[in-house]
């Protein structure tokens, strides 16, 4: 068991699971959807794509890129909120409903990134 | 580091990206104690002053942990802290300044990593060389041959990508005084992927020198870009015969080898010292005069050598039928019915034992600065008129040899250079030195004396070129060669100027589009359509020279007056 996989693989999952956690629920509706867990998406899929780099082959650098969509798609909603809430001071439903369609944007990246990982790990001989 | 060295075919953004790899942790370790500390100061609640409590927003804190990690310290905001947000603050302020510090000193240390500089800066050679736009050679090794090499096709106009091992050459190299920035690139020539880098497969590789000091590399460097770059042109530097006909198996398109060239440049300059002028005048652009040493023909020669060099000369020597002695230590003693003295011949005893003062010249061929120049001074003091020819081994000895009043100085790097040089820049004057091989003396000597005539008893520094007859290079005289006019040899080398005198230049060689050549033609030769000359003469005529050919009115009038001359 290599331990440096293993980290790749969990932050790359985790990087999904966290997005998906914050993208699920009514899309217009801020109860549903927790700044806690866009915060720990946004600095697990940072983290993802900084152990993406370093590898040269054609997979590696297709991973890297779905991990740099997720991330600006993350940041952007991230920032969006934080314009909402402190220079607009009120997060309406039509923002609220952005912020989570570009999260949900963000988790269709992530969803390639570990499809391919799947696939990578499926060819891999034994 | 690790360098992956076998990968540099993709050696184009590397450096980016070992930069990238080394600043992962430092950029994980950064990521982390940014969002651990946002985290803390959102989730530790703070008092208003109103007594209320509160939290801190997401910007707020992002805001507090920036400043404080980039030790610029705003304060405390929005309102004073409280003592757990103060203690929390603390772990802030030292877990990410000194993560800062961690990512800045990793990028530092690899910044000023030496492998990883060499890394860079072979990187911004190759990717000068895939930006060059003119043509160029790839010249590998800048010892004596290859330093001297650039200078002379610098001179020409030519470009030249060098390739060098050794890092304090590859220094010297960058201070040679050339007219443009000579791209080097620091590595192993033998390994293919360097000579890929060098761009021996772009169209504008005119050819591969391989002027190395070992023979194995040379071979390795001829056969590599035989197989690379099929059509690229190679010309090497071979130091054996064994070495030579294996590069000749494969189509090597020039092999010099520099005992040979040496010998026979010895025995060229004993017997026929007008060939000897003449050949170094036309390959050497530094040497712009003619000067021919007369050499009486009665008598012996010393010959103190070692080596390969001994091998070839008592060859050519013998080949020529110039008496000699041979001068040498046991261990290169070559069978032959001459006379042979043991010694290295820096002792007066020796010498005379060799008869030195019936001599009539002597050579000091060992593989020693030191002990060449001991031979020539004991044999000037021993017979003062004796003809003294040089071997100089080392580039660094010149200062010596160059004011040590030797007849013949003997320069490896310069013989390879010139000997390459006179076949890179014009395929004429390579035709034309093949003849000169076998051409009579009184021929060469009527050649510059044709010359020495129509300079006039000027000295200026002659210079050799070609001209094609075509609509390119000759739009003036192109129309009056199908017609009555015929116009000759003659009426090109005259001055377009007043009375039109003849111009201080002569045609060495004439080859016809059909092949034909016509060595060192009359000037009552008619000119043909895509007729190749080789002209030599004074530095500057030439300029005349294509002014006249290029303006059809210049020409007529040329041709009239040269008409009325002759009715």
């Amino acid at each position: 068991m290599n331990t440096q996989r293993v980290w790749f693989a969990f932050f790359i999952v985790l990087a999904l699971t966290l997005n998906f956690g914050f993208f699920v629920g009514e899309i217009d509706n801020p109860l549903h959807h927790n700044p806690y867990e866009l915060f720990f998406a946004l600095v697990v899929s940072l983290i993802a794509t900084v152990l993406k780099i370093g590898d040269r082959s054609h997979l590696g650098a297709v991973l890297l890129a779905t991990s740099l969509v997720a991330d600006l798609q993350l940041i952007v909603a991230a920032v969006m909120w934080g314009y909402a809430a402190q220079v607009t001071g009120e997060v309406s439903v039509s923002v609220m409903a952005s912020i989570v369609s570009l999260a949900g944007g963000a988790m269709l990246a992530n969803i390639t990134s570990v499809i391919l990982l799947i696939a990578e790990t499926i060819q891999l001989k034994r | 580091m690790k360098f992956n060295m076998r990968r540099r075919s993709r050696i184009r953004g590397a450096a980016m990206w070992l930069l990238l790899l080394e600043l992962r942790t430092p950029l994980i370790t950064l990521i982390v104690t940014y969002s651990i500390s946002v985290l803390g100061l959102i989730l530790i609640p703070g008092v208003t002053p109103e007594g209320a409590a509160y939290h801190l927003s997401f910007l707020d804190a992002f805001y507090l942990v920036s400043y404080t990690a980039t030790t610029i310290g705003f304060g405390e905001t929005p309102y004073p802290f409280t003592p757990s947000q103060k203690l929390w603050m603390l772990f802030v302020m030292y877990s990410t300044v000194i993560a800062w510090l961690y990512a800045i000193g990793s990028v530092l240390t690899l910044l000023s990593d030496p492998a990883f500089r060499r890394l860079r800066s072979y990187q911004r050679s190759v990717s000068r060389i895939h930006g060059v736009r003119d043509p160029y050679w790839i010249v590998c090794g800048y010892g004596g041959a290859g330093s001297q090499l650039i200078r002379f096709l610098d001179q020409s106009g030519s470009r030249c990508v060098m390739i060098e091992v050794n890092a304090a050459r590859a220094d010297a190299a960058r201070l040679s005084d050339l007219s443009y920035q000579l791209t080097i690139l620091v590595g192993d020539v033998a390994e293919p992927q360097t000579l890929v880098d060098a761009g021996v497969q772009r169209a504008l590789c005119r050819g591969v020198l391989a002027l190395t000091d070992h023979d194995q590399v040379n071979l390795t460097v001829a056969t590599n870009t035989r197989i690379l770059a099929p059509r690229v042109a190679v010309y090497a530097r071979s130091a054996t015969d064994a070495n030579t006909r294996n590069l000749r198996s494969f189509d090597t398109e020039v092999v010099v080898d520099p005992f040979r060239v040496a010998a026979r440049s010895v025995t060229q300059f004993i017997r026929r010292p007008n060939a000897y002028a003449l050949y170094h005048e036309l390959v050497d652009p530094d040497l712009n005069q003619i000067e021919v040493v007369e050499v009486p023909v009665a008598g012996h020669w010393i010959l103190c050598a070692t080596g390969r060099m001994a091998e070839t000369i008592v060859e050519a020597f013998v080949r020529e039928q110039i008496p000699f002695y041979l001068v040498s230590s046991r261990s290169t003693v070559i069978q032959g019915d001459w006379p042979w003295i043991e010694g290295v011949g820096t002792e007066a005893q020796t010498l005379r034992e060799a008869r030195i003062s019936e001599a009539v010249g002597i050579v000091a061929g060992t593989d020693d600065d030191g002990d060449n120049l001991s031979i020539l001074l004991t044999a000037q003091s021993e017979n003062p008129t004796l003809i003294t020819v040089a071997r100089r081994n080392k580039p660094t000895s010149e200062p010596v040899f160059g004011q040590g009043h030797f007849d013949c100085v003997l320069r490896e790097g310069r013989i390879i250079a010139q000997e390459m040089y006179a076949r890179l820049t014009t395929p004429l004057l390579h035709q034309f030195l093949g003849q000169l091989e076998t051409m009579p003396e009184a021929l060469v000597d009527g050649i510059i004396e044709k010359l020495n005539a129509r300079l006039a008893g000027d000295r200026p520094e002659l210079a050799h070129f070609d001209l094609t007859l075509d609509g390119k290079e000759a739009p003036g005289v192109i129309p009056f060669l199908q017609t009555v006019m015929t116009p000759k040899l003659g009426d090109l080398l005259v001055d377009p100027g007043l009375d039109h005198p003849s111009m201080p230049l002569i045609c060495l060689l004439l080859i016809r589009l059909n092949g034909d050549q016509v060595p060192f033609p009359g000037d009552g030769l008619p000119l043909e359509e895509g007729d190749r000359l080789l002209i030599w003469g004074a530095m500057g005529a030439h300029h005349r020279l294509h002014f006249l050919v290029r303006r059809v009115d210049l020409f007529e009038t040329v041709l009239s007056a040269q008409h009325q001359k002759t009715a």
